[in-house]
This record gives structure tokens, C-alpha cells and sequence, in this order.
């Protein structure tokens, strides 16, 4: 187990709050998340993981897989 | 595998554009088969195809929202469009899937813009900086740049730490942080910010922040936290749609186990998600917080802004923000029989022990007659003055309150001496060498060239009531407040005072924003509706605590925050009128068998889009009317300098 991970990620797909819920969900699903909020207004994501488990690529495809399209930010 | 020819598919946004763009096609392609040739057979193909293409999106979404126990719009729209063609309604499931397609693209796009204000802050950061290493400058990413290394910065380049300068001169454009166009000048000891650009000049940098800890990522954190933060109205809308989408799905069930209808039901569906009603107030203000970010004011959230845009009564501290904050010494009375040399130098003596912004311009005075020892004994009484004790002799320097607490007493000469400095609108400050009044100093303290103009302007736009709240003196206080147009002054006051007339003013039903420097004022600024705190690019603390922060010293940024403020809330409530109008529209028209599946779509995304379109225009500069941004010249000629 690796130390755990602040990451964040930005999106500018988001269209309808109810996306918020639906790759929170996602993200928390997979092994080695241990928190995801989704902030529509800003699109922007942050994922508090294990990078091991979880590595930031996987965050994405997550994501993606809900139907967004994000990319990691520095901040 | 995916064939590379597929690849873009990949990514979702360009999936969903092609999607569409083909079930589009493909309804245009119907349309003309039916209206055109009458083929029915070809027009009803058609339609299934584009609503298969369009629908397996949002489809598959749906789907990959269940597996995960989640109940999403695109559940309710796949629901209805399948419905649809089970009833033989083509057309419809056509329409209401392209539709659906249609709005969630555009709208995405256009949302975008409305968050573009705060992708212009994020770009203002360089990836790279230029560092020099052994020597040799190096480019490294600007994120593993050490604390103390030394970073080269080109003419034309942004920079990308937070620093001082060391070596170079240039003029730096500071915009991205404050939204002051003009470049500030900057020399070795000056600090500089990520994000700012070097007009001209090479600049050596030690780097003092770096990555998140530059004030430009305080900023983007300080803006974002705000746009996330939810408005009162929000929460409320928030709670609404909660119980909204699940009472119509319950509605439609009900309505088809009554009426047996399918399609009634199938409308109701597509008309379940309070699309516009959601977005309203959010777009609002992440446009608006946007906006007000680009001049380089960061409002603090939606709470702040709504409170902002029902400012009709500001307070305002005088010393460091109406004024400069850099009192100069205007005026030198020597009283019995001492010399003017002598004075300055025992008055700049005790004030050599103080660091008081009124006794800067008398050491320095003090300085230009000759050396000033250090003092060998310093006793500062808080709100008076000071007593110190050198070469066997005692200097008091303050105000009234300290040489009655001492004892000293005035003869009529330095009654009236002390009277004329008050009387021309200048600070005294008193000296006495061993009980004797030696003489007295008047300082001045010059008002912000933008502090006219924004009082003007803030009365413009409706800001009915301006108050100065002051600790100085009733004279100079007034002086300063009607060469600005300020007719209510409040002077001589402790910070209890200031806290009891923000009260006073709210109990009369005002609401007040005050606006100070944040120490003696912090508690009248908690008091206050909205508290606002001026060049913030260069305190943290002001950052964190004020509900409004002006990044730069410009008063003329406080009536663009209240213009900002005032059309956000306006635009908030029009998105709402909008929106609730769609939501009672769409119900009654599906009652009342007026509005179907394809057109419930069409209004539903439409309304979407005009809330947002609607937010956008809060991202256009705002014109000033009259736009007269001359400084009234001083008529009596007060603020020249005097001497006796």
C-alpha cells in the first residue's frame, strides 16, 4: 500500500448536474479510491487515492467510462 | 481492438458530436423520403436508424449509470424512446433522442464559455521555467523549480514562480492577478507573481513560491471554491429538483395505470429532468464569478455575491484606503522659542522609536537635519503617543489625549497653533522636551487618485449612503471626505465604534458593506453585510478573509464589484423566472396534450440553453455610462504643502 493521493482532474464536459452523482459513483467504485467529489460548476474533480491501486490513468478512463472526457491538473 | 480509424471515437465529447450529426442526417434524410416521395417505408427506416445512433449513446450511458445503481436522465429519455417505438411513434423517438444529443453537446460547449473566465487564469501559469543550474540556465517544468533557486524570465515571457527580484529591470504586466492594465515597474528587491508577464527587460528571480503555492493558484483555488460554493437559491433549487424528476416519474406511472395512455406518460418522462431549473442559478454564478475574477476581483461565493447585490450603504475606513496610507509632513509650527531644527530633530528622535505610519515622514524629516540617535528608553501608550528618554532628556510626541494624561498644559499660543493645524485639515502631532510644548507637526495624508471617481460612480449606480469611519480626528476627516464627496463622517472612533455603527446603520435597514484595512476594522468588518479588502495580491490574510478581495489598491474596482455583484443576482433571478416558467409550461402543455415527446424535448433543451446563453452575457465588459474619469482638483488649494 503506497502513501495516498490527492489528484485532480479537470473536465469541461459537464452539461446537467446529474453527472455529479454518476462519476462520483464511478470513481468510488473502483479499488484504491478513498473519496471523489465532482464540482459541476468549475468540472473540476479531485480523487483522493492509492496510487498503486488506482494509478491517475485509470481515474480517467473512470470517468470516461461515465461519458466525460477529463484530463489531470496541477491544481 | 479499435481500429485506428476509430480511434477519436474514443473520447466521449467527439463520439457524441458524430452521433449526432449522423442521426441528424438521418431525420433530414426521413423527412424528405416521406414529404418528398411519399415512401413510408424508407421515412419509417429513417427515423429507427437515427434514433438507434443517437440513442445508443445515451443508451450505453444509461446502462454504465445503472451497473452502478444510479438512476440517470439518460435512464428516463432511453425509457421514452424506446416506448416510443413500441407505440410506432418513429418520429418521436427520432426526434427526442437527436434532440437530447443536440442539447447535452451544445450545451456543453457553451458552458465552456461560461467557465472560460477562470481558463484564462489557469493559462496565465507557465508549464516551463528557466532556471539557472550550475550556471547554465536550464528549462525545467515550473513545478520542480526549487524554493531559493534563481529563475531567468525574457522579455515577452511570463513568470513562473512567485519571487523577488534580483538582478534586472522590466515592466511587469500584472493583469492576470489584479486586472490593472498598466504595467508596474519592477527592480531588484521588488516581488513579482506567477502569472504576471515581463513587458520588457530580463528579469533574475528567486524563487520564493512555487506550484500551488503561488498567489496565482491561491487565487484559482480562492475562485473556484467560490463558483462551487452554493447560493441560498441553489440549495432551495437543489431540494426542489430532489423531489422533482422522482414525483414526475411516480406521475407518469400513475397518469398511464388511470388513463392507459402510453404516450401522456412517455411525455412525461422526457420532461423530468428540471434541466434549466438546475443550471439556473449555477451558470449565473460561475459567470459572474468569473467576470469579477478577469478584473481582478475575487468574490467569495454565491452567498457573498447575492448579499453584494443588495449593497445600498458602504463604510469605509480612511486612513490606507481612502487614502495612500503614506502620510507626509506638511506642516512645522517650533513653539516658545524653539528652533524648527531642533524640533524635528528631538520629534523624529521619539518617533524613531515607533514604527507608526505617522512617524515615517518625521524621521525622515528629522534625517534631512542630521543624524537621529536611538533613544535609550521608549514607552508607547496605545491611541496617544509616545514618551522616550535620551541624553537626560524626555520627549513626548502624540496627540491630545496623551499630553492630558501627562499633565502638560497648552498656553494660548499652543492652543492656537494646535486649532489652525486641525483647522486646515491636517493630524497633529504634539511634541513637549521636558514637560514643555516645543511645538507642533501637521501631516497629511494624501487621498487615492481613484477614490473621487469611485465615490461618484458608487453613488451612480444607487449606492445611496457613503459613511467614513475613522480613529483620526474629526477635522482632517472631513477635510478628506468633501474633497471626495463623502458628507457623513464618523471620526475619532475605537474599533467597538465602528463595530456599533455598522450595527446602528444595519438596524436602520441598510445593508452595509464596509471596506477597511482589516486590523482595527476586523470587527466592524465582520459586522458588515459584505466586507471588502483592497490590494489582496499581496496578503494572504486578506485573501482568506474578506467576502470580497480587490487584487489591486484601486478604488474604482469597489463600484465594477457592486455593478458585477448586482447584475449576477438580476441574471440569477431571470434564470429562474425562465426556467420555472418551462417546467409549469411543459406540465400544463402535456396535460393539456398540446406539447409531445419531440417538442417536450425541443422545449425542455431549449430553456437550457437560454439559461445559458443568459449567464454569458454577464461575461461581456460592462460599458460605463458618462465614463468622466477626471479627478477633481482640490479648490483650496489644501493639500499644498505649508510652511511657518
Amino acid at each position: 500500500m503506497s502513501a495516498p493521493l490527492n489528484t485532480i482532474l479537470r473536465s469541461d464536459e459537464f452539461s446537467c448536474p446529474s453527472c455529479v452523482v454518476k462519476i462520483e459513483k464511478a470513481l468510488k467504485a473502483l479499488p484504491g479510491v478513498a473519496e471523489a467529489k465532482v464540482h459541476f460548476n468549475t468540472g473540476r474533480i479531485e480523487v483522493a487515492h492509492d496510487p498503486a491501486a488506482a494509478p491517475v490513468e485509470a481515474l480517467v478512463s473512470a470517468v470516461k467510462s461515465a461519458g466525460y472526457g477529463a484530463s489531470p491538473a496541477a491544481f | 481492438m479499435t481500429p485506428p480509424i476509430l480511434a477519436p471515437l474514443q473520447n466521449p465529447a467527439t463520439r457524441r458530436k458524430w452521433l449526432t450529426l449522423t442521426s441528424g442526417a438521418l431525420i433530414v434524410l426521413g423527412l424528405i423520403a416521406l414529404y418528398g416521395f411519399g415512401l413510408r417505408g424508407l421515412w419509417a427506416g429513417a427515423m429507427l436508424a437515427a434514433a438507434f445512433v443517437a440513442g445508443s449513446d445515451i443508451a450505453w450511458r444509461a446502462v454504465q449509470a445503472l451497473r452502478i445503481r444510479h438512476f440517470s436522465i439518460e435512464l428516463l429519455v432511453t425509457v421514452a424512446a424506446i416506448g416510443a417505438l413500441f407505440i410506432g411513434e418513429y418520429w418521436e423517438s427520432a426526434a427526442v433522442t437527436f434532440l437530447f444529443s443536440l442539447g447535452a453537446w451544445l450545451e456543453a460547449r457553451t458552458l465552456r464559455q461560461t467557465r472560460g473566465a477562470l481558463a484564462d487564469l489557469l493559462k496565465a501559469a507557465p508549464e516551463t521555467a528557466t532556471v539557472i543550474r550550475d550556471g547554465q540556465p536550464v528549462e525545467v517544468p515550473a513545478a520542480s523549480v526549487q524554493l531559493g533557486e534563481t529563475v531567468l524570465v525574457r522579455a515577452g515571457s511570463r513568470i513562473p514562480v512567485d519571487g523577488e527580484v534580483t538582478e534586472g529591470n522590466a515592466a511587469v504586466s500584472e493583469a492576470a492577478i489584479t486586472g490593472e492594465p498598466i504595467p508596474a515597474e519592477k527592480a531588484p528587491g521588488s516581488h513579482v507573481h506567477a502569472g504576471t508577464i515581463a513587458e520588457n527587460g530580463v528579469l533574475r528571480i528567486r524563487a520564493t513560491g512555487i506550484g500551488s503555492d503561488t498567489t496565482l493558484a491561491r487565487i484559482i483555488r480562492r475562485v473556484e471554491e467560490a463558483q462551487e460554493e452554493r447560493a441560498p437559491s441553489q440549495r432551495m433549487i437543489e431540494r426542489f429538483a430532489q423531489w422533482y424528476t422522482p414525483a414526475i416519474m411516480v406521475l407518469a406511472l400513475g397518469a398511464w395505470a388511470v388513463t392507459q395512455d402510453l404516450r401522456l406518460a412517455l411525455t412525461l418522462l422526457v420532461v423530468a429532468c428540471p434541466g434549466a431549473l438546475v443550471i439556473s442559478t449555477p451558470v449565473s454564478i460561475v459567470a459572474g464569478i468569473g467576470r469579477a475574477a478577469r478584473s481582478g476581483i475575487l468574490i467569495k461565493g454565491g452567498q457573498h455575491l447575492e448579499n453584494a447585490g443588495r449593497i445600498d450603504m458602504l463604510a469605509l475606513d480612511k486612513t490606507g484606503t481612502l487614502t495612500e496610507g503614506k502620510p507626509s509632513l506638511v506642516e512645522v509650527l517650533p513653539l516658545a522659542g524653539t528652533k524648527r531644527a531642533e524640533l524635528l530633530h528631538w520629534a523624529a528622535i521619539a518617533e524613531s522609536g515607533s514604527d507608526h505610519p505617522l512617524g515615517r515622514p518625521i524621521v525622515a524629516a528629522g534625517r534631512a537635519e542630521g543624524e537621529i540617535p536611538t533613544p535609550e528608553a521608549v514607552e508607547e501608550l496605545a491611541g496617544m503617543g509616545l514618551v522616550v528618554r535620551h541624553a537626560g532628556r524626555e520627549i513626548a510626541a502624540g496627540n491630545r489625549r496623551l499630553f492630558d494624561t501627562l499633565d502638560i498644559t497648552f498656553d494660548a499660543a499652543a492652543e492656537a497653533a494646535l486649532d489652525g493645524v486641525l483647522e486646515r485639515g491636517r493630524t497633529p502631532i504634539i511634541v513637549a522636551l521636558d514637560g514643555q510644548i516645543a511645538g507642533i507637526l501637521g501631516l497629511s495624508d494624501q487621498p487615492r487618485a481613484s477614490a473621487a471617481p469611485a465615490m461618484a460612480r458608487l453613488r451612480e449606480i444607487g449606492v445611496s449612503r457613503i459613511a467614513m469611519l475613522t480613529g483620526d480626528q474629526p477635522q482632517p476627516a472631513r477635510a478628506i471626505a468633501a474633497e471626495l464627496g463623502i458628507d457623513e463622517v464618523h471620526a475619532g472612533l475605537m474599533p467597538e465604534d465602528k463595530l456599533a455603527l455598522i450595527r446602528a446603520f444595519q438596524a436602520d435597514g441598510r445593508h452595509v458593506a464596509m471596506i477597511g484595512d482589516g486590523i482595527n476594522d476586523a470587527p466592524a468588518l465582520a459586522a458588515a453585510d459584505t466586507s471588502i479588502a483592497m490590494g489582496a495580491a499581496g496578503s494572504d490574510v486578506a485573501i482568506e478573509t474578506a467576502d470580497i478581495a480587490l487584487m489591486a489598491d484601486d478604488l474604482e474596482k469597489l463600484p465594477e464589484a457592486v455593478a458585477i455583484s448586482r447584475a449576477t443576482l438580476r441574471n440569477m433571478r431571470q434564470n429562474l423566472a425562465i426556467a420555472l416558467l418551462t417546467v409549469v409550461g411543459l406540465l400544463a402543455g402535456v396535460f393539456s396534450g398540446d406539447v409531445h415527446m419531440a417538442s417536450g424535448m425541443l422545449i425542455h433543451q431549449l430553456s437550457v440553453l437560454v439559461v445559458i446563453a443568459n449567464a454569458m452575457r454577464l461575461l461581456r465588459t460592462p460599458r460605463r455610462p458618462g465614463g468622466g474619469k477626471g479627478r477633481p482638483v482640490p479648490a483650496d488649494g489644501a493639500l499644498a504643502p505649508a510652511t511657518a
